[in-house]
């Protein structure tokens, strides 16, 4: 009896993982687009924790470097259309993209200040950048909207060869991994070479050392000080990236609040890949899945019997799916996610000896 | 130590100096005042979830707002741009409490805390954009919608505009069926919990299959609720009618109404060189990134229609109630089409001045209306 009261059930599983399979084929590239500012974000939030530092200012950073990196791009371009390289490629592009990095960069020199000399409250800091940065640059996008200036248009993706694409299975593979603009390309890479760098060079175990027990690391002639600034400061790099996503990338535009909260889903991807950079992209993939999976059910819903249970669901639960996804990596039911020891410690140095 | 301190009081002083200058800021840099008409009327604007800087709703009623004020001769407004929808009401009451004369509320989502204030402070004038006023026979907002009170007597300083977006909807689907050539079309809103989005899209699909009884029409939400998902998230926007289009590759016309959200769906449908309609505003002007792929824009006509009630006050002429903005006072209708005038045949032309002629004169209805002017609708699709 308890087989056939089963059978159903198994059989509706089996039905949605084929259909998720299926969303996830058809939406394959989508996803790790979607995924790319949450991982350029959890990334950031990487180089901080991993070295003692948290922030929760991401957010902030991103849309600072959004706003700066569309605005310096426009400026550059000044109206005149240019002519396009490889992947829309100009050099206003670069420009703001540089631009974009540095704004990243800025702020989180800002949280530097503030979290390791100043040794204040590394919450406070954070927040204090995310209300700055929504107000800042909706307040200058407010005054430049009294006289637009045209965007300078946005980074196009790479066009994998219609020979290379038509292969089965590979030619998918080449399609969601590399029809992307420049910054998500980037952002894979980074994952796999920060993975490396973290275990495998001087500056990880270094920076694992000071993020875990930063006195035993001072003992052993790391400047812990510098290390910190430093790791912060390449935090912003990723942020200004993360940022220059949204209007350089991904949209070619700038809206106040445009990061819509993928800063804060960045942490959150951050300790549900346990503080490693492959976890933390794994994360943001899930992230971007659960996205599609939401959409897919209310615009091509499945058929069948798995179409009438689903369609009996209210919307909301699929709107809602990502952050349930967030709660449930939070509670620790996907095992449990250490922090680094020292992390949102400030470090002070002991008194020398007089 | 003691330096430090010192320091970070520093920033946070700082810090607070260019906050308070951007809140500021925002109370709007149009003070100059028309020659000869003054007025001691104080207004304020209580936006929806967004920004001042939308490019879009939000934006155009505040324009509204600057210019009533400086057509009656008024200081320029001040606003509140709402992040939450919690705070509806306290935003409201922070003008109240300050004493305000008029108060312009944004969005069919502040309809209730208006109607509530408007109760309480029958001396103060209230302009709720996109509110239908529905009151019980004592003047409280009414959750059942039996609208049983009569708002113009029992609420008298408030006045409700309405406007049948399914009118400029109906107009951008002949547009669209018309410019379709494969004959599959879509259209993406931001939630269908307010009317005015599948208002647009349900005229937008009566419009489409008057051209071409068998079209293909998808009609989209991209969130349950009226959140920043529905209607402040560009990129998500963008990747809804990706996905869309990734599933239904052969749809070549893209009408967005989901305010910011939707200039993420216009960007996406540039991105696939395929034809968009924007939305409440001519973004052609109001969104110049979109501008090479915005076909038209299916409008109501914010600015005026706010500008026009603030005059209302000031002339003492203004009445309660809902005051319902359509065709026939061209207060909805579609924008000029710009650099894509030159698709727009002689035929076309005289299918969508047939469409206007019969929406104004009332031969043509875009869709099945509710007492209350809306589309009849359930879940956003058009009943069967």
């Amino acid at each position: 009896m308890d087989f056939i009261l089963h059978v159903p059930v198994i059989g509706l599983l089996l039905q949605f993982i084929g259909y998720l399979l299926s969303v996830m084929a058809t939406n394959g590239s989508l996803i790790i687009t979607l995924s790319t500012p949450i991982a350029l974000g959890a990334l950031c939030g990487f180089m901080n924790e991993r070295s003692g530092v948290v922030n929760i200012g991401i957010e902030g950073m991103m849309l600072f470097a959004a706003f700066v990196g569309w605005y310096v791009a426009a400026l550059v371009n000044g109206g005149a259309p240019s002519n396009p390289g490889p992947m829309g490629i100009t050099l206003p592009l670069l420009v703001g993209l540089l631009a974009a990095i540095a704004a990243g960069v800025a702020v989180s020199a800002l949280h530097a200040w503030l979290s390791i000399s100043v040794r204040a409250n590394q919450i406070i800091s954070g927040t204090i950048i995310n209300i700055e940065a929504l107000a800042i640059t909706g307040y200058l996008n407010l005054l430049i909207s009294q006289n637009p200036i045209p965007s300078a248009g946005n980074f196009q993706s790479f066009v994998v060869p219609h020979a290379a694409a038509s292969v089965p299975i590979l030619g998918w593979l080449l399609t969601t991994f590399l029809a992307h603009g420049p910054i998500t390309l980037t952002m894979l890479v980074l994952v796999i070479v920060l993975q490396v760098l973290l275990f495998r060079s001087r500056w990880g175990l270094r920076t694992r050392a000071v993020g875990e027990h930063p006195r035993a690391a001072e003992t052993l002639g790391i400047d812990v000080i510098r290390l910190r600034y430093r790791n912060v400061l390449l935090g912003g790099v990723l942020a200004g990236l993360g940022g220059a996503w949204f209007t350089l990338e991904y949209i070619g535009t700038f809206q106040g609040g445009m990061t819509g909260g993928r800063g804060y889903i960045a942490l959150a991807a951050l300790i549900f890949g346990r503080w490693t950079p492959i976890g933390a992209f794994g994360a943001a993939l899930v992230f971007g899945i659960a996205d599609t999976l939401g959409q897919a059910v209310s615009f091509n819903p499945p058929t069948g019997d798995l179409g009438a249970v689903l369609s009996g669901v209210p919307e909301q639960v699929f709107s809602a799916l990502p952050y349930l996804v967030t709660i449930i990596v939070l509670a620790g039911v996907v095992g449990r996610s250490i922090p680094p020891a020292a992390d949102g410690q400030p470090y002070e140095r002991e008194a020398k000896a007089t | 130590m003691r330096k430090h301190r010192y320091a970070l009081g520093a920033t946070f002083a700082s810090l607070a100096i260019v906050l308070l200058a951007a809140c500021q800021g925002n109370t709007g840099s149009s003070g100059s005042q028309s020659g000869g008409a003054t007025s001691n009327l104080k207004i304020g604007l209580v936006t929806d979830v967004g920004t001042l800087d939308d490019h879009n709703f939000n934006q155009y009623s505040w324009e509204g707002a600057k210019a009533g004020a400086q057509a009656v001769g008024a200081a320029a407004p001040h606003s509140v741009v709402t992040t939450q929808s919690a705070d509806y009401a306290k935003n409201i009451n922070s003008f109240v409490s300050k004493n305000y004369n008029i108060i312009v509320t944004v969005g069919f989502a502040l309809g209730s805390d208006t109607t509530k204030a408007a109760k309480a402070n029958p001396n103060i004038k209230f302009i709720g954009v996109d509110q239908g006023i529905c009151v019980d026979a004592n003047g409280n907002p009414d959750s059942t919608f039996a609208c049983k009170g009569d708002a113009a007597t029992l609420l008298p300083n408030y006045q409700g505009l309405v406007f049948k977006e399914q009118q400029p909807g109906y107009l951008a689907g002949v547009v669209a069926a018309s410019i379709s050539k494969s004959g599959h079309i879509a259209a993406i809103g931001g939630t269908a919990t307010v009317p005015a989005v599948p208002n647009y899209m349900i005229g937008y699909l009566n419009g489409a299959k008057s051209v071409k009884s068998d079209i293909k029409v998808e009609l989209k939400y991209v969130s349950a609720a009226p959140d920043a998902k529905a209607f402040n998230d560009p990129a998500g926007g963008k990747a809804a009618a990706d996905q869309l289009l990734s599933q239904n590759p052969d749809i070549d016309v893209l009408f967005q109404v989901a305010g910011k959200t939707g200039n993420g769906v216009l960007q996406s449908a540039c991105d696939h060189n395929i034809h968009a309609i924007g939305v409440d505003v001519d973004q052609w002007v109001s969104t110049p990134d979109t501008k090479a792929c915005t076909v038209v824009s299916a409008e109501k006509k914010l600015t005026k229609a706010v500008s026009d009630a603030i005059q209302r006050v000031n002339d003492k002429k203004d009445k309660g109630g809902t005051i319902t903005l359509d065709i026939t006072t061209d207060s909805v209708g579609l924008s000029p089409f710009h650099d894509s005038q030159s698709m727009i045949t002689p035929d076309i032309q005289a299918k969508i001045d047939a469409a206007v002629k019969g929406l104004k004169d009332g031969t043509i209805k875009a869709c099945v209306e509710t007492p209350f002017g809306s589309c009849d609708n359930k879940n956003g699709q058009p009943p069967a």
